[in-house]
């Protein structure tokens, strides 16, 4: 057993101690595998980046109330009646000043100019209730002040502020009844009110001639209390409402952009990776055959099938692995960190270790395909044709 | 011409080797297909979207009133204005999405390209429960003219019921999209005089100007008559609109030229990395060819013959797989790209690109080729 493992291991180092020798072909492999997870990884940044931006907003201790049937909060109508009826209901914080923690909020889309090329966006700006400081204690000023209720006030998430023509602090911005003043910007642990301006819900409910809020966002006592909560507002016949918890919802929400960019991911590397696999099979039938006077040489002198095949194998996954890495670091040199905007949502690219371990796996997979059909055939080579040949 | 015979055979010297360059070239023509067909899409709905034709929205959300509708048709330079409201909702299934249009007369003939004729337009304003659909919702869910379809909705009807029902009076097609172009088009009478809440207001009004470039004057115009009413307006193209619109998915036309720009590198390798291996092994033939009176030219061009020949039938092969593919997928891909399309224009510069691809990758062979010693070749000494 040990003298077969030798055996491997001196006929795989001789393999790829002649790597330098078909220089050429082998960078095909390289190469080419390089691009695939390059490429693959760079479109996955954008949902990792995406979903990280998701993820950080949600908490599993907080929920959200739509009307029932709502898709998405724009859609949703919650009255007065409804947010006092719900403020009573069982499982939600009590803030120090004996309030339970709920911000009936109202969303604006307000049209803005992206820096980057000039064009619309629309930015949400969002109303929230006097404890929406206490329901989102992330959210922490960076310059300025806090508005103030009952001003034409507000304040820029830094996402927005960065991304956006018009937001810094001390402008003002047209909304209805009047310009409102951006008293100051604050970070919010790069999550999605970042890319959002806020003001006060009464002021903004009032200046859009509203009278029914979109949603409402709680703190619960615990985690575990969304149950209850939610029990209790679905039992109340005066409500028909929807609570979902913060951290699924937003999951739901976000669905439709991840599926999109997966999929570009999966069907672009997907085709990328077979003709890179194609290109391998090339070059490793091209290694066996220059390699047929040596592997005939070892195997006439008693080397084992096994061994040649572990070291057509090994070359390939070498030469592929050490492509992927390289299109790993391109990736991550060339995009981490980026910003990049998507339905009005500003987050970084993330090229996450996850991200670089399902390249170097997926070229690990190329790469022995890749090697595999060259390896058997290397294996099956007939040792006196070739010993013959020259 | 008469020496195809010779480069073809040079082709298929080693038979898997040209047969694995022709499956990996094809396989990245077969990306270069399907991103070019994305990019075409984009590039079209861009086209279609006019610059003589204005959207009005409110600026802030909130609906309008439907008398501005009077006040824009009085902006010097404006031809026709269409209210337009809607009705978010779906059929049998959420998954079903419908958005009910409803409008008047006007609509029809802002909007030429949705293929419907008078006398249907007279059937569809006489019934009040008509409705225009699309060919294709037709084809999805059965639809017959004649038939009743009953739309969940979030506006509730006086009695409460947020179910509303529509007869079919007409199946259209949209020229623009054809196939595509999800219209349920019915009447606003219907829905002003069913609805309880936001009665007498309108969503979008569409304006259609005589002059194109005087687009952003009258935008600007007709905003400013409303900048102190209670619902503020905002005017746009709908090419500007269209713009704004497709940066949802983000910079797609970055994305598709990054991964084709990955993908022409990987195609110079791959066919420069075959040619430059079929040549070195035959060398020796080449020097026979020139010791039999082939010039350094006629030598250098059979070369670049085969590289040619090479990334042509790989193109051809590709281009041909995602022309097939691409009506293959628009349908289950039309939730996130409606407009996949495979234009002429994008075959002509897939093989373009595979002639720039051909000529660089043969360039290093043919010219060891052309400089080749026949008698050092023949000695095998190079």
């Amino acid at each position: 057993m040990l003298a077969r493992i030798r055996q491997i291991v001196a006929v795989t180092v001789m393999g790829l101690r002649a790597i330098p020798d078909r220089l050429g072909a082998s960078l095909v492999i390289v190469i080419g595998m390089a691009l695939v997870v390059a490429v693959t990884i760079s479109i996955l940044s954008m949902s990792a980046g995406f979903m990280r931006t998701v993820y950080n907003t949600g908490r599993a201790d907080r929920a959200i109330v739509l009307s029932h049937g709502s898709q998405y909060e724009f859609a949703s109508a919650i009255s007065r009646d409804n947010v006092l009826t719900m403020a009573d209901a069982p499982g939600i914080k009590i803030a120090g000043d004996g309030k339970p923690i709920v911000s009936a909020e109202y969303l604006v889309a307000v049209l803005v100019t992206k820096k980057s090329d000039g064009l619309d966006a629309y930015v949400t700006l969002r109303g929230v209730g006097p404890e929406g400081t206490a329901l989102r204690p992330e959210i922490k000023l960076v310059r300025g002040r806090m508005f103030l209720p009952a001003r034409h006030e507000l304040i820029v998430g830094k996402s927005a502020l960065a991304q956006f023509e018009g937001l810094e602090v001390g402008s003002r911005v047209p909304l209805p009844e009047g310009d409102w003043t951006i008293t100051g910007s604050f970070e919010s642990n790069g999550d999605e009110h970042e890319s959002e301006l806020l003001a006060d819900s009464e002021t903004v409910l009032s200046a859009m001639r509203a009278n029914t809020f979109h949603s409402a966002t709680v703190m619960l006592q615990r985690p575990e209390s969304f149950q209850q909560f939610q029990a209790a507002l679905t039992a109340n016949p005066t409500l028909a409402v929807d609570v979902a918890r913060e951290t699924q919802f937003l999951a739901e929400q976000s669905n439709y952009l991840n599926t999109f960019l997966t999929m570009i991911a999966y069907v672009v590397g997907g085709i990328m990776g077979l003709g890179a696999t194609f290109g391998a099979l090339n070059t490793m039938y091209t290694a066996v055959s220059a390699r047929a006077m040596e592997i005939a040489t070892l195997r006439a002198i008693g080397f084992s099938g096994a061994a040649v095949v572990a070291s057509v194998l090994a070359e390939s996954l070498v030469l592929a692995v050490s492509g992927a890495a390289i299109g790993a670091v391109a990736a991550w040199i060339a995009f981490n960190g980026n910003l990049h905007a998507v339905g009005g949502l500003v987050f970084r690219l993330a090229v996450t270790p996850s991200l670089i371990g399902l390249g170097l796996g997926f070229a690990f997979t190329l790469g022995f395909v890749g090697g595999l059909f060259p390896a058997i055939r290397a294996a099956r080579l007939p040792v006196a044709d070739a010993l013959r040949a020259t | 011409m008469k020496y195809l015979p010779l480069v073809w055979n040079g082709l298929w010297r080693r038979p898997a080797r040209t047969i694995f360059t022709l499956l990996s070239i094809a396989v990245a023509y077969v990306l270069f297909g399907i991103l070019s067909g994305i990019d075409a899409g984009f590039a079209h709905t861009l086209e279609v979207s006019r610059l003589d034709r204005l959207f009005t929205d409110s600026r802030f959300g909130a609906p309008m009133p439907l008398s501005y509708a009077q006040q824009i048709t009085s902006v010097p330079g404006v031809v026709v204005v269409a209210p337009r409201s809607g009705l978010y909702g779906y059929f049998q299934d959420p998954k079903n999405f419908v958005y009910v249009l409803c409008t008047d007369r006007r609509f029809f003939s802002l909007r030429p390209e949705i293929t419907i004729s008078p006398q249907e337009v007279e059937t569809l304003l006489q019934t009040r429960t008509g409705a225009a659909v699309s060919a294709e919702q037709a084809r999805k869910y059965g639809w017959k003219i004649g038939d009743k379809v009953p739309i969940q909705t979030q506006t509730a009807q006086a009695d409460g019921n947020p179910v509303w029902t529509f007869d079919i009076v007409a199946i259209v097609d949209d020229l623009n999209h054809p196939g595509g172009g999800g219209w349920f088009i019915a009447n606003y009478s219907y829905l002003d005089e069913g609805r309880v809440t936001e009665k007498g207001t309108i969503t979008r009004f569409l304006v259609r100007i005589k002059d194109p470039e005087r687009g952003g004057q009258i935008g600007r115009q007709i905003d400013k008559l409303f900048a102190n009413s209670s619902v503020a307006t905002r005017t746009g193209s709908e090419r500007s609109g269209a713009q704004s619109g497709l940066q949802f998915f983000g910079d797609v036309n970055f994305l598709t030229s990054a991964v084709l720009g990955a993908v022409f590198f990987m195609l110079l390798f791959l066919s420069g990395n075959t040619m430059l291996q079929s040549v070195r092994e035959r060398i020796p033939e080449f020097a026979v060819l020139k010791a039999l009176g082939f010039s350094d030219k006629s030598v250098l061009c059979l070369v670049v013959a085969e590289s040619v020949l090479l990334c042509l039938l790989a193109a051809a092969a590709g281009l041909l797989v995602s022309k097939l593919i691409i009506p293959i997928a628009r349908g289950p891909l039309s939730d996130f790209l409606l407009l996949l399309q495979m234009p002429w224009a994008a075959l002509l510069r897939g093989f373009g690109l595979a002639l720039v691809v051909a000529l660089l990758s043969s360039l290093l062979p043919a010219l060891r080729v052309k400089q080749l010693n026949v008698v050092d070749a023949l000695s095998k000494r190079q």
